[in-house]
């Protein structure tokens, strides 16, 4: 047993679950974007990665990790609500691509900012758990406690997720806000706010993949999170937008997947492991391999 | 009672609604009849304040809807069913009646019930998504919907549209029972002058945006000159 | 003024000709009149438009958003650098054949999987697709040279050129304004192409497929060519442009087309305009002039240029920039003021317009 957890096989099963993960958080913040406001969140990866920043700083002063764990969600919901306020509002009514575009925009800004204010170096925070990996008779398995700690945070956030939408009464106000803003205003709903509320959990969802991508062993740089925003983006949409369960299943997807390119194939190939996923997924199913409705085309 | 003063809505260079102005009594039922682009939806749509008028006022009882937002106007008790219906297809039927009932802080599970028994086709249907409905029962559930919050005005938009003549016979009935029932006050547009006349107390002719007509259903319904308004046809 | 409007039309192929001819001699006599630091930057703006260009046509007129082209530029960009690196000697002329060429095959490998995508879909492909190509080409070190890139040739002027420049610089003076001239030049080719192909037919279907599919299915047009065909002309006008502007630089390198770059294509062909000549025109101004208006920000509030905010500056404005259009003014500031405007209405020019559900 020991033995074939400690295979080459399993290191990259592992080591795909580790950054597939991440890939999942991202897919989630996204999936609650789409069912609460239908719009896409561009500049998710970089609201993350500021509110990150941000936390990572009041580390300095000598505070906790979790404390900052809770300050970087905390700025990220913020962050959150004020771009819908602020960003996003103006823009309802018009065409769609309008608030791809700003977004897209803000992403610069952001990156841009961050670079400016802390360096454009690598940060990073000493985890909570353990980062070794455990030993079994001297094979090295390359799970450490702090992996298993994000499957579990990710599979928990997951289940928060599905069951939100699908049981709560404030589940069911955003998507009603989403899915028929005008009618759920007749209805009483207060649409506006429901849409800042699905901005905020977005971003606080996000706010958690950066904080664990900060505190592995490469830390966070500006930048970094255009990668993972796009593979998070490509595991929501090939998990279906509308499916917690598509999404995380498409992020741990997608980290194997590049996983097993970059073992078995070649290193050079790997940053293309997203899109590789994302075509095959299309040819196969057009509308998203967990979701029921097909809507891609409109 | 609904009372409208002097309501001019423009869209653009185009006046959809000229100084209307009517009252809608409490209790009873008034049609609000007229020819395709006359108005009708215009009206019930800055009504519920998802339109902004350029001038006048909606008074429901005391209060000022004008510059109300449209949520705050639904939670003062203004049940409007759109045109179309409204029915949000990728929601269930019993969620759908539930999102009418949220904001109106009434008894889910006694609002579920006294609706599934008045409208007991949607109790059988409770779990299927409502795309899967027919016109009329759509029709019934937007109904359902907007009386799950006990309603004190009821706002319908063209009920009969799409519908087979029995089944808007039907509605027609649930409705005049409903308003004597429950004491609703009901503003009724219908392209359908007929059977909107049938059970209305008053009724409100417009034309090109402006109010032709307004007294007492029948004396309406008997006057041949107005019906070349609300039929948008010569009658010879 | 009817033969301004009629030239602003640009309905008849002579007109077409007459006016992009107009535009780039003005432009060609406007580099003999700017110092060599303007003229490069202009060249590089020449370079830019033609991208924006391509992109313009891919967003404006057949509506789909793209932030893909900074990879198409890369790969026109690496596609001209390796070849000139291996052969030195080949004309300019064929290098950038080969660059657009290269271009359009990128762009037919791209479409396949996009074209069945709409909307956010499709932006979150394209942008798969240029986030990956800054560390492909950090990865594929043996053909793309990695991190360092390949340097290339610049553009040598020739004798008779330099012969009419004299004075201290005269061989970088000459050197400037030949490579200047030289970008206008393909520019105004590439403008004249793209001025045949928004009045053609293949235009107008593209038009049509923009505003409603299922009526132009109807009408025959073929829905996924149509688009595909989008994609191949954007990615081809961005391989050209990318090859031209490593050609000024004087080398390819993975770090000239990141991420960034395509927002800011994205933001130059917002301000300008989308879906029209003269926006790519005015894009490409703008990316001329970026370095001076970063500079001229950075000495307007006091920041020092090389701190990290003045390094950054570049970032912060255009995206600003870009949010602020897109919510004030997301026809392009001509459509700000009015006598612009009522040229702006002669043109008709096309904006992107997905109705919302």
């Amino acid at each position: 047993m020991t033995a074939f957890l400690s295979s080459s096989f399993m290191h990259n099963i592992f080591g795909g679950l580790a950054t597939g993960v991440i890939y999942s958080l991202v897919a989630l913040s996204l999936v609650i974007i789409w069912q609460s406001t239908h719009v896409l969140n561009f500049a998710q990866g970089a609201m993350a990665m500021l509110a990150t920043y941000i936390g990572m700083t009041e580390i300095d002063r000598g505070i906790g990790y979790w404390w900052c764990v809770i300050i970087s969600v905390v700025v990220g919901m913020a962050l959150g609500g004020l771009t819908e306020r602020v960003l996003i509002r103006p823009l309802y009514g018009k065409p769609e691509i309008n608030p791809i575009v700003v977004m897209v925009g803000f992403l610069g800004v952001l990156e841009a900012l961050a670079a400016a204010i802390w360096t454009s170096t690598t940060r990073n925070i000493t985890e909570p758990f353990s980062q070794i990996y455990y030993q079994d008779h001297g094979h090295l398995v390359f799970l450490s406690a702090f992996i298993v700690f994000q499957i579990l945070l990710a599979i928990g956030i997951m289940l928060l997720v599905a069951a939100l939408f699908r049981f709560t009464k404030l589940g069911l106000q955003l998507r009603a806000s989403a899915l028929a803003p005008e009618v759920s205003r007749l209805l009483g709903i207060r649409v506006g706010r429901m849409l800042t509320i699905g901005w905020m959990l977005s971003a606080g969802v996000g706010a958690v993949a950066a904080v664990i991508v900060a505190s592995g062993n490469f830390g966070l740089f500006p930048t970094d999170m255009d990668g993972i925003f796009v593979a998070g983006f490509i595991a929501a949409a090939v998990g279906g937008l509308e499916s917690p369960i598509g999404a995380v299943a498409g992020g741990l997807l997608i980290g194997l997947a590049e996983q097993f390119i970059l073992a078995y194939w070649s290193p050079n190939v790997a940053p293309l492991g997203g899109i590789i996923i994302l075509v095959l997924a299309l040819m196969i199913r057009p509308q998203g391999l967990f979701s029921k409705s097909v809507n891609r085309r409109v | 009672m609904i009372k409208v003063d002097d309501l001019s809505v423009n869209y653009g260079a185009v006046r959809a609604l000229r100084e209307v102005s009517f009252d809608a009594p409490t209790g009873q039922i008034t049609a609000v009849l007229g020819a395709n682009g006359a108005g009708k939806t215009t009206l019930l749509r800055t009504i519920s304040g998802l339109v902004k008028p350029r001038n006048g006022d909606v008074h429901l009882d005391e209060t000022n809807l004008i510059g109300m937002a449209t949520e705050n106007i639904a939670r003062l008790g203004v049940g409007h069913v759109p045109e179309g219906r409204g029915v949000i297809e990728e929601l269930t039927v019993e969620e759908n009646l539930r999102l009418g009932a949220l904001s109106a802080k009434v008894n889910l599970a006694e609002g579920l019930s006294e609706q599934y028994e008045r409208f007991p086709v949607l109790g059988e249907r409770r779990r299927r998504h409502c795309s899967t409905l027919s016109g009329g029962e759509r029709q019934m559930l937007a109904m359902a919907r907007a009386l799950i919050a006990r309603p004190r005005v009821l706002l319908l938009d063209e009920p009969s549209l799409g519908l087979a003549p029995q089944v808007t016979a039907q509605l027609m009935r649930t409705i005049r029972e409903l308003c004597e029932n429950e004491d609703l006050t009901v503003l009724l547009v219908e392209q359908n002058a007929k059977s909107a006349l049938r059970i209305a107390h008053r009724a409100v002719v417009l034309h090109l945006g402006s109010v032709v007509a307004n007294g007492d259903a029948q004396s309406v319904a008997a006057d041949d000159d107005l019906r070349r308004y609300y039929l948008g046809v010569v009658v010879s | 003024m009817n033969w301004w409007r009629t030239l602003s039309r640009q309905e008849t192929t002579n007109s077409r000709v007459v006016a992009v001819l107009a535009l780039t001699i003005l432009t060609l006599l406007v580099t003999i009149f700017l110092p060599p630091v303007a003229d490069s930057e202009l060249a590089g703006g020449a370079a830019i438009a033609i991208v924006i260009l391509g992109l313009s046509w891919l967003t404006g007129w057949s509506g789909q958003i793209s932030l893909g082209n900074s990879g198409f530029m890369a790969v026109g960009a690496y596609a001209a650098g390796i070849w000139a690196h291996h052969h030195a000697s080949t004309p300019l002329i064929f290098t950038l054949v080969l660059a657009l060429v290269a271009g359009g095959l990128s762009g037919l490998v791209i479409a396949i999987p996009s074209t069945r995508l709409r909307g956010p879909y499709l932006a979150g492909m394209t942008l798969a697709f240029s986030a990956a190509v800054t560390p492909l080409a950090q990865n594929f070190t043996s053909v793309t040279g990695g991190e360092g890139g390949i340097f290339l040739n610049s553009l040598v002027t020739p004798k008779w050129f330099e012969h009419l420049f004299h004075g201290a610089n005269a061989s970088i003076n000459a050197n400037a304004q030949w490579t200047a001239d030289l970008a206008v030049v393909v520019a105004g080719v590439m403008f004249f192409f793209m001025a045949n192909l928004f009045h053609s037919r293949a235009g107008r279907s593209m038009r049509l497929v923009r505003d409603n599919d299922v009526a132009a299915e109807l009408m025959g047009v073929h829905l996924a060519r149509t688009r595909t065909m989008a994609f191949v002309v954007s990615a081809a006008f961005a391989g050209v442009g990318g090859a031209l502007y490593s050609l000024l630089e004087a080398s390819v390198r993975p770090e000239t087309f990141p991420l960034t770059l395509s927002i800011t294509l994205l933001t130059l062909m917002v301000l300008g305009g989308i879906g029209t000549l003269s926006g790519a025109v005015i894009g490409g101004i703008i990316f001329s002039f970026s370095a001076n208006l970063v500079a001229h920000v950075n000495s307007l509030t006091g920041v020092n240029p090389t701190s990290n905010l003045g390094a950054n500056m570049q970032g912060i404005i255009f995206g600003v920039l870009l949010i602020v259009t897109m919510i004030f003014a997301p026809r392009g500031i001509v459509s700000l003021s009015s006598p612009l405007r009522r040229l702006w209405r002669a043109r008709r020019p096309l904006s992107v317009t997905q109705e919302v559900q």
